[in-house]
């Protein structure tokens, strides 16, 4: 990642000391027709593609590691001001979140250009 | 049903303008985003709410080059959610209104305002109410529900009319909500609340602490009775209290150990009367009746005996019928509650599995999330989520996901809820139909 944000890199780091040995392990990989299905639910209040901005945040677009450092963070930690996400973010496995995290991270919110061939 | 626009109201110019020049001609001048005419396959899907927009948008998000159209014989669809908020005064019906509009311009779907009259499985035929008849690869059926008129005796279509369900929103949720203002201060709003299953399990007590908000503010002595035909309902625990803590005593809810299942409705006198025989005058009459899979689901013969739809857990395919998706309240999908977001999810699965089947790729796995929110007041929110995947071949519920909001919640986290509650339903809106309240061209 290109912008490295201090609080996520920490978390991150936390977390290459937990699940080890992280680098010689290959991350799982979804296809996209499955990361589309994933994300499927996280549409239905952040809008197609996580575009939407409101009293529900924007996700498209948002630094990988950041998103994956907060959902991580919604699943395994007590995070204050949260109402829902630590709820949803149980219902996941840990790869299955920085692939979430990827695939938002890789939409590009200047080019709105669905759908694609 | 309860539409502004039913068939009869169209002219034959307008049909022919839902239509469209495209549909009568399938090659040529075709959809925006099919490629060069080549059809990887046509899929009609039937009903344009929560599960049939969304499963038409993701089919093309799948592959722009299927052909899909969509049969609804609205060109205005109104929202279940949120439509209490109508009933409370809250909200104008132009803002729970959504067309059709970016289906057609953007993504290429094929929308025909018409009623599917009949559907025949073998020959892959679906017989329109305008006399036409489309040939389908695929199909999908988001018929949402019916009422079951007369499973409470002397509730039916016209007893509607003057005790209405409101339970599809449109001009039922405007009678009921023009009754209840047209009620005197002092008045009783009776609620007849159903038994499991049926359409938004908190939704009739969500409608009663909005009613409520309403006669706390312009009819101060009415009271809200409601009459239930079961002993628990949905976020009980956070409804009680929040009733209580906004409302003192003015909700009274009678569960059925208490005698409050209503087993006939007298409509011209406003008049219920339960099990055991007690009768219950109201000033308005609202009767949320029992309720099954919307009726082309049946004439497809994809109902069983419980008059939902059993489906496939992985693909929502039809356990009875092949090659027949359906989504949303109309199938059996618990623990998955019928739910608009429920819809919106389920349908997404079926775009991925029937652009798979299409190309003979397996269907990639499933996944499915749900929140409800409930609004207690204007700036008093709660919800229910869950997280849901197939496990040994049923949907279940993955443990440790999911679950109320908090018991002990401050006043600021209801406050956040009601806020997220709104953002919810514009994002689900804008996932679904692409319009969000008050951007939709009229």
């Amino acid at each position: 990642m290109k912008r490295v944000f201090p609080i996520a890199s920490l978390t991150l780091a936390s977390l290459l000391l937990t699940i080890t040995p992280l680098a010689a392990q290959a991350e799982e990989t979804f296809s996209d027709a499955q990361l589309e299905v994933m994300a499927g639910g996280c549409a239905s209040c952040h809008g197609t593609d996580g575009r939407l901005a409101g009293s529900v945040p924007t996700i498209a677009g948002r630094p990988a590691d950041v998103l994956a450092s907060r959902l991580l963070d919604f699943k395994h930690k007590e995070v204050d001001e949260v109402t829902v996400m630590d709820r949803i973010a149980k219902g996941f496995t840990d790869a299955e979140l920085r692939a979430l995290a990827r695939h938002f991270a890789a939409i590009d919110l200047n080019n709105d250009n669905e759908p694609e061939e | 049903m309860n539409h502004r626009h039913n068939r009869s109201g169209l002219t034959r110019r307008q049909l022919i303008k839902g239509i469209g020049a495209a549909s009568l001609l399938p090659l040529v001048g075709s959809a925006p985003f099919a490629i060069g005419g080549q059809s990887a396959g046509r899929v009609v899907v039937v009903g344009g709410g929560f599960g049939g927009a969304t499963a038409a948008k993701y089919l093309k998000r799948a592959n722009p080059a299927i052909e899909v159209l969509l049969i609804e014989p609205n060109e205005t669809f109104y929202t279940c959610p949120f439509s209490n908020l109508h009933l409370g005064g809250l909200r104008e019906m132009d803002a729970i209104a959504h067309g059709y509009d970016e289906l057609k311009d953007r993504y290429g779907v094929r929308v025909i305002h018409a009623m599917v009259e009949d559907v025949d499985a073998d020959a892959h035929k679906v017989t329109l109410s305008t006399g036409r008849k489309l040939d389908y690869d695929r199909l999908v059926l988001s018929p949402g529900i019916d009422m079951r008129w007369n499973a409470l005796e002397g509730y039916d279509e016209e007893a509607a009319e003057k005790a209405p369900h409101a339970w599809k929103a449109g001009t039922q949720t405007e009678l009921l909500r023009s009754q209840l203002e047209a009620m005197d201060d002092g008045g009783t709003f009776v609620m007849v609340a159903p038994e499991n299953p049926f359409r938004c399990p908190p939704g009739p007590y969500e409608r009663a602490s909005l009613v409520a908000n309403y006669l706390a503010q312009h009819k101060p002595k009415s009271k809200v009775l409601i009459l239930d035909a079961k002993d628990n309902f949905s976020k009980q625990g956070l409804f009680t209290a929040g009733w209580e803590r906004l409302y003192g005593d003015r909700i009274e809810w009678v569960g059925l150990s208490s005698d409050g299942r209503v087993t006939r409705v007298d409509a011209d006198r406003l008049e219920v009367e339960t099990e055991f025989g007690t009768v219950h005058r109201a000033d308005v009459l609202n009767v949320i009746p029992p309720q099954k899979a919307g009726w082309i689901a049946e004439r497809a013969g994809v109902t069983d005996d419980s008059g939902w739809v059993p489906v496939k857990a992985e693909t929502f395919e039809s356990r009875q019928v092949a090659d027949i998706y359906v989504v949303g309240d109309a199938t059996v999908a618990a623990p998955m509650p019928k739910s608009g977001f429920c819809a919106n999810g389920q349908a997404k699965v079926v775009a991925a599995a029937i652009a798979a089947s299409l190309e003979s790729r397996p269907a990639p796995e499933a996944y499915w999330t749900n929140t409800c929110y409930s609004l207690v007041g204007p700036e008093y929110g709660i919800s229910v989520a869950g997280v849901y995947r197939v496990q040994d071949g049923v949907i279940a519920e993955v443990e440790g996901a999911g679950g109320l909001s908090p018991a002990d919640a401050s006043d600021a986290t209801r406050a956040l809820e009601a806020e997220y509650a709104v953002g919810w339903y514009n994002a689900i809106c804008q996932d679904t139909w692409g319009t969000s309240p008050g951007s939709r061209a009229t």
